[in-house]
């Protein structure tokens, strides 16, 4: 196989992202490994590559001189209809051996609109898509993320998926299947034991029933397994393990810069934002662990920058000390730190001299809402004031262009939200304008980028309906009618794949025969948009009977069983309840520090549940 | 202050690298050697890497050089030792000298060339007293080239899959002629779509015939 690959790699686009060999990337014997893991990103190279997840785990299970983990990320185009023309089976970069002889598929799963693109590498891989279909001879095939929150539109799919952090559960998991490869591995066996871990959630072990109109009538374990399932997470970051080593890609990604993770969850609890509520609880690394995890990263890979990886970089606790520990040898080094998630007014000067915080990205603004009512109901807790203060500030060093994002479609919203996006972008305009000190000879650009709102499981705002396509593209054209200067640059997310996350972000197991149809009619990357077929999509909801607007634009009440009911996060439901209707009421909650909201993450006694307030 | 020309090679699965990810790769790979260099001044701080012949994705090669520039002197054997132990399969550090002839004094690049084409096929090819192949001018336009007079030091020799063609071409600022038009031209010569090629660099030349060092 080895020469036909080559043959074919000197025929596509950017080659080194199926070439392998890369440094730092992790060869073994096969002979000498009792488990092959194939750790697949559902889509191309360059992004898949600049996810941590994956390098975390990569570097944890290779650490195992009895697992042997590769890295599979989606063909492109060109090198799939090469692949499918040759009889080429999708391989592991490392040993290019096809990962149908692997003991574990694993996928990660960052955003709905990858769910085609898994089936189409379970089909590039020659293995059968429906997990009923796959018996002994076929790897299991298992899947994580934050997708996994609600993983029903997979469930007819993937053997077992994994609920919150993998560091601890994955390895727990694969032991069990070594034990159970020596006994005489039987899946049906495998699976009803794996159900046991906390944290593994085998769906073919839970039945879902649906009343006449559609909704979830009752979801059953069965086989003895809890019935719920608890999400695992680590609660000492300290204690938890990080790689020291990341593969360095020859060909440029999205981030091409190595990590360093300083926190996981967030404190702020926005209400839309799903990760501000499955990630809980805010646990922080000290600024001894990130120090030295930084240091030998940046020995290990060369790389000339690195980013602090976490939610919301300005509520690390100690980030003033931390930036001063980490530039005392970074400035030695000629390398530089990168603040994403930044709020750029609680910095001192000096710091931001230092760290050029504005240089590479510009100033960069997410108020999310245009008005402070609708941002108070969405509990974004930052004002007008703190944006034009910031801008002022900037705007006097010297810079000239500011990017706001904003989301349409959010609940609660009137025209007025609306028409206020472009005021405050006007707002900061005139803020430039009347700087006395503003930069000579220059204009200012101020980029707006609206958004559309997807409600998400497991977020306040999980019973909300999302705009349909019309009423977003109305809010669109009223939003654009109301900026009245050349100053502001407008763009926006295209509402039709906004309206198909929605779908699948709260959809439910009949979602899967729809996947299906979709993907055999050639959906693949769907959140590419040049390989996005809206129509296609809406054809197979048709047929398969399903109306789309079911998942997306209905309103839920309270009490409505949810396909993820069975599934839980520390979360509980009386408190989303309670955020929920404050929503409505424009109220905010203090965010973990200040207060408490009781919210459930406290059942792991971890992080900023335990710290001292 | 000095600069330093390395000699490495290119291979196996270091080919698929264009030469901007080599760039990319080498400015790591001596980060991480932890070798004193020399950076430069202003705005975007960059260490100051060079490469004389930049070589076409998919190629190999036995021969290419990068110079560096050190902020201090540093043993040669030391030099290529830690660069090696920083690199990346496909990636080796063969020496290290100081810069005797400049980027500008490189004249020709010998390669050998697996085509899945006969000996023969390959000699009737260069019987033709010229052969026109199209090449594009730097101003976008495309202009007419013969490229027979180009091919003198031309040697052939039978594999299982086809021949090695050995072959010496220009690369320099008046003439440069890239292995990929040889096979084009072959195949248009020959009437049928040729399978890829595998192209390796043997070594680069001055003026006279002498290794670019």
């Amino acid at each position: 196989m080895g020469y036909m690959l080559d043959d074919l790699l000197l025929q596509v686009q950017k080659p080194a992202r199926y070439s392998g060999g890369e440094l730092n990337s992790v060869v073994k014997d096969p002979s000498a490994v009792d488990v092959r893991f194939a750790f697949c990103f559902p889509d191309l190279y360059e992004v898949g590559m600049s996810h941590l997840g994956m390098k975390i785990l990569y570097s944890q299970f290779n650490e195992r001189s009895d697992i042997w983990c590769e890295r599979v990320f989606a063909p492109d185009r060109d090198m799939e209809a090469l692949m499918r023309e040759k009889d080429i089976r999708l391989f592991g970069l490392e040993s290019r051996d096809p990962i149908d002889g692997f003991d574990f598929i694993g996928f990660t799963l960052q955003y709905e609109m990858c769910y085609t693109t898994v089936l189409n590498m379970l089909d590039l891989a020659g293995v059968p898509l429906r997990a009923a279909d796959r018996d002994e001879r076929y790897p299991l095939v298992v899947a994580g993320g934050p997708c996994a929150c609600n993983p029903e539109p997979l469930a007819d799919f993937v053997d077992i998926f994994f609920l919150g952090e993998g560091e601890e559960v994955d390895l727990e998991l694969i032991d069990l299947y070594k034990a159970c490869r020596k006994e005489g591995y039987n899946k049906a066996d495998f699976l009803k034991r794996a159900a046991q871990i906390e944290g593994v959630y085998v769906p073919s072990l839970y039945d879902v029933t649906y009343e006449e109109d559609g909704r979830v009538r009752a979801i059953t374990p069965h086989e003895g397994v809890p019935a719920t399932v608890k999400k695992r997470i680590i609660a000492d970051l300290d204690a938890c393990y990080y790689p020291d080593k990341f593969v360095v890609p020859f060909t440029e990604i999205v981030h091409d810069r190595f990590m360093s993770e300083i926190f996981r969850g967030c404190i702020r609890g926005c209400r839309f934002c799903q990760a501000g509520f499955i990630y809980r609880p805010v646990r922080e690394k000290s600024v001894d662990t990130i120090d030295r995890q930084s240091r030998a990263l940046c020995e290990s890979t060369g790389y000339e920058e690195f980013s602090l990886s976490s939610l919301s970089t300005s509520d690390y606790t100690k980030l003033d000390e931390l930036l001063t520990r980490l530039l005392a040898w970074a400035e030695d080094k000629k390398t530089n730190i990168s603040l994403p998630s930044l709020r750029v007014d609680g910095f001192s000067e000096e710091l931001a001299n230092r760290l050029n915080v504005l240089r590479r990205s510009g100033l960069t603004f997410a108020p999310e809402a245009g008005t402070q009512r609708l941002r108070d109901a969405i509990n974004k807790n930052l004002t007008e004031d703190e944006i034009l203060d910031t801008a002022r500030k900037a705007f006097s060093g010297g810079w000239s262009a500011v990017k706001l994002y904003f989301m349409m479609g959010l609940p609660t919203e009137t025209d007025e939200d609306i028409v206020g996006i472009a005021q405050l972008g006007q707002r900061v305009v005139n803020a430039f304008y009347q700087n006395p000190d503003k930069p000579k000879g220059k204009g200012v650009t101020v980029s707006v980028s609206a958004s559309c709102f997807v409600p998400k499981p497991f977020t306040p705002f999980q019973w909300e309906p999302q705009d349909t396509i019309e009423q977003l593209k109305e809010k669109q054209q009223l939003l654009s009618q109301s900026v009245t200067t050349k100053k502001i640059s407008l763009s926006w997310h295209d509402a039709k794949t906004s309206f198909l996350e929605a779908v699948l972000a709260r959809g439910d197991r009949r979602l899967g025969e729809v996947l299906e149809k979709a993907y055999r009619r050639g959906c693949n990357l769907d959140a590419w948009s040049e390989h996005f077929h809206f129509d296609v999509w809406m054809e197979v909801m048709a047929e398969c009977g399903l109306d789309p607007a079911f998942y997306a634009n209905r309103r839920r009440d309270y009490d409505e069983i949810f396909p993820w009911d069975h599934l839980d996060y520390g979360v509980n439901k009386a408190f989303l309840i309670r955020e929920n209707k404050l929503a409505h009421e424009s109220v905010t909650t203090p965010n973990c520090r200040e207060k408490c909201a009781g919210c459930g993450a406290s059942c792991w006694k971890g992080g900023v549940c335990v710290e001292k307030r | 202050m000095k600069n330093v020309r390395i000699v490495f090679s290119k291979t196996g699965r270091a080919r698929y690298m264009s030469h901007l990810d080599l760039v990319r790769t080498m400015t790591r790979a001596v980060r991480r050697a932890d070798i004193p260099l020399w950076y430069t001044e202003g705005f975007n701080r960059h260490p100051y890497i060079t490469f004389a012949a930049p070589l076409s994705l998919g190629f190999e090669s036995l021969y290419e050089t990068m110079d560096l520039r050190l902020e201090e002197d540093m043993p040669f054997d030391v030099l290529v030792q830690r660069m090696n132990d920083a690199f990346p399969e496909g990636l080796r550090a063969l020496s290290a000298d100081e810069v005797k002839m400049k980027a500008g004094a490189l004249f020709s690049a010998k390669y050998r060339l697996s085509l899945s084409a006969t000996v023969a096929e390959v000699e009737t090819f260069l019987e033709q007293p010229s052969i026109i192949m199209q090449k594009r001018t730097k101003k976008g336009g495309m202009k007419d080239v013969d490229i027979r007079p180009c091919l003198q030091e031309v040697s052939c020799e039978s594999t299982d899959s086809g021949c090695d063609v050995t072959v010496t071409l220009p690369c320099n600022s008046t003439d440069t002629i890239n292995p990929q038009m040889i096979h084009q031209a072959l195949g248009m010569f020959l009437a049928r779509e040729l399978p890829p090629m595998r192209v390796l660099r043997l070594a680069l030349y001055g003026e006279n015939g002498q290794l670019f060092v």
